[in-house]
């Protein structure tokens, strides 16, 4: 395995005193300063609309930070591919197979194809997908095309993976499913995630930490330490009362956010 | 399987009758005083459309053989149509992905597409000579622009997270366009090619009349100068079955290629 999160290690990516603001004048994101650790698994929750995934497009460089910077501390000595994303819409090319959609990184860049041939098969074996192999996205559930649009993210073997609400579009029992597999791979790969989320429960399954944004322009709220550790049994841990209570503290955070965001609405309207 | 023979008796049945109508109502003495053309004189008759399709292939009866021409403009048709095509599959693929230059030439394309081409089939014989030359270049620029518009569309929808989704894992400007691009435009090219190749069919035989020399239009024109309504309409039901054996074929080629475009995966994302 490769190595674990360590917590004196030097952050992955750090996002300091970032503010977006976007052609039109809205404001996106308000300030914010962030670390991501090798191996770190950071969950954002906030009011909806309030700039959890211009934080991402600015990461993915979509766009520029108004102001602030983002730095990579570790440099480019890596030669592991900086970092890839599972979007919200499905992203799978509708006339490949599920292995040459998740092939898709190998042949965008055919120079680091031959080292990392091996991981496509590993991926489609760890995401349950060996049957579906040679379908085309059409022949696929919602659950198994969210699976492949993940499982190719992952086959860049990325440091950092954004997720942005990777998994709203499924219903509960498909989504938690997936949860464990996520997780499994993302430990695996020793990859590091960003999850925008509006699902606590989601949020306090896989993060090690979770970030509650106020509303938009989204600075940081509240800070919430998740002590299940790597090796962790999403299904069991739904009912450990640790979960509930962090649950409930989110939930409380962002309630508050979603009252606040109401209010100053309500002032705003003439 | 039923109903599809269903369809095919009742696609039979439709046909035969009209031939029968085509063939015996103008002898029936009502439908002849009340309708003026209702005459073989002016509409033939399947019964002689037959006959002198049948002495144009054999050339009984001292009829002129009508392969040479048939060639001429299948010929002509098939070129003007490919050349049409791929340059303007090309041109909508490049400019559907270059915002820039697509900016800066739309005026002009949109301009160029308002000329009416079969105007300037006199220029085009004067450059090329009254040769099927000025018959397959007619065509290319009628099909060009009905390519090229929806081959730029076809490259236009492709939704921007799809794209960003590609950079993300790495892909250039070029990869972006024959990767993933180029399959839309690709899908939308097929899409247009039943009008293209009728309306290709329908400027090469224009071409013809005009240049009088070769070709199906040149029997037409026969046909005008010797007031010979069965060799007009033989003409015609020939033409009719090269633009239905044509149109035919990018059916098939569609189905090969775009089994996932009928699948509700023409959009992916939505």
């Amino acid at each position: 395995m490769l190595t674990q999160t360590n917590e004196l290690a030097a952050p992955l990516v750090s996002l300091d005193q970032v503010s977006f603001t976007y052609p039109n004048g809205t404001q996106a994101i308000g300030e914010v300063s962030l670390a991501v650790r090798p191996g770190e698994v950071v969950g954002i929750v906030g009011p909806s609309g309030c700039g959890k995934s211009s934080l991402l497009s600015v990461l993915a460089e979509f766009g520029r930070p108004t102001s602030g910077s983002v730095t990579w501390p570790q440099g480019e000595h890596s030669n592991r591919h900086r970092l890839s994303m599972v979007f919200q819409k499905d992203t799978l090319l509708p006339w490949l197979t599920v292995e040459d959609n998740v092939k898709l990184f190998q042949t965008m860049n055919k120079r680091r194809a031959v080292e990392k041939a091996d991981i496509v098969d590993e991926l489609i074996g760890l995401a349950g997908l060996d049957d579906f192999r040679k379908s085309y996205p059409y022949q696929l559930s919602g659950g198994m095309r969210r699976r492949t649009a993940f499982i190719s993210a992952m086959a860049a073997t990325p440091r950092l993976l954004l997720l942005d609400e990777p998994f709203s579009s499924l219903d509960e029992p498909t989504r938690i499913a997936i949860h464990q597999d996520v997780l499994n791979i993302v430990h695996r790969l020793d990859t590091a995630v960003l999850l925008v989320t509006h699902d606590l429960g989601e949020a306090a399954t896989l993060c090690d930490r979770v970030i509650v944004l106020t509303a938009r322009p989204a600075r940081i709220a509240s800070s919430h330490d998740v002590q299940f550790g790597p090796e962790r049994d999403v299904l069991a841990l739904r009912q450990d009362p640790v979960f509930l209570d962090l649950y409930g503290r989110l939930w409380h955070d962002l309630s508050e956010q979603i009252e606040r965001s109401r209010a100053s609405q309500g002032e705003e309207r003439p | 399987m039923k109903a599809k023979t269903g369809v095919r008796l009742q696609q039979l049945a439709l046909l035969v009758g009209l031939l029968v109508v085509w063939q015996f109502a103008p002898q029936v003495g009502w439908v002849h005083d009340s309708i003026k053309f209702a005459d073989p004189y002016f509409i033939s008759s399947p019964s002689e459309i037959v006959t002198t399709i049948y002495d144009m292939a054999t050339g009984h009866n001292d009829s002129l053989v009508m392969w040479s021409y048939l060639l001429s403009t299948v010929v002509a048709s098939l070129l003007g149509v490919l050349v049409g095509t791929v340059l303007g599959a090309v041109a909508g693929l490049w400019l559907s992905n270059n915002q820039h230059w697509s900016d800066v030439l739309r005026p002009f394309i949109v301009a160029l597409n308002a000329v009416p081409r079969i105007a300037l089939i006199p220029v085009f014989i004067i450059i090329f000579g009254p040769t099927l030359k000025t018959a397959m270049v007619t065509a290319i620029t009628v099909v060009f622009f009905i390519v090229f518009f929806n081959a730029y569309e076809g490259g236009r929808t492709v939704p921007p997270h799809v794209i960003n989704n590609a950079r993300v894992l790495g892909a250039t400007a070029s990869q972006v366009m024959w990767r993933v691009r180029w399959r839309y435009v690709l899908a939308w090219t097929l899409a247009s090619l039943p009008n293209a190749v009728s309306l290709g069919l329908i400027t090469v035989v224009t071409a013809e009349i005009l240049t009088g020399t070769t070709g199906m239009g040149r029997l037409i024109l026969n046909s005008v100068t010797t007031v010979d309504a069965g060799l007009t309409f033989a003409v015609v039901v020939i033409l009719s079955v090269l633009g239905s054996v044509l149109v035919g074929a990018t059916a098939v080629a569609e189905r090969r290629w775009q089994h996932w475009w009928n699948q509700g995966d023409g959009v992916i994302g939505s």
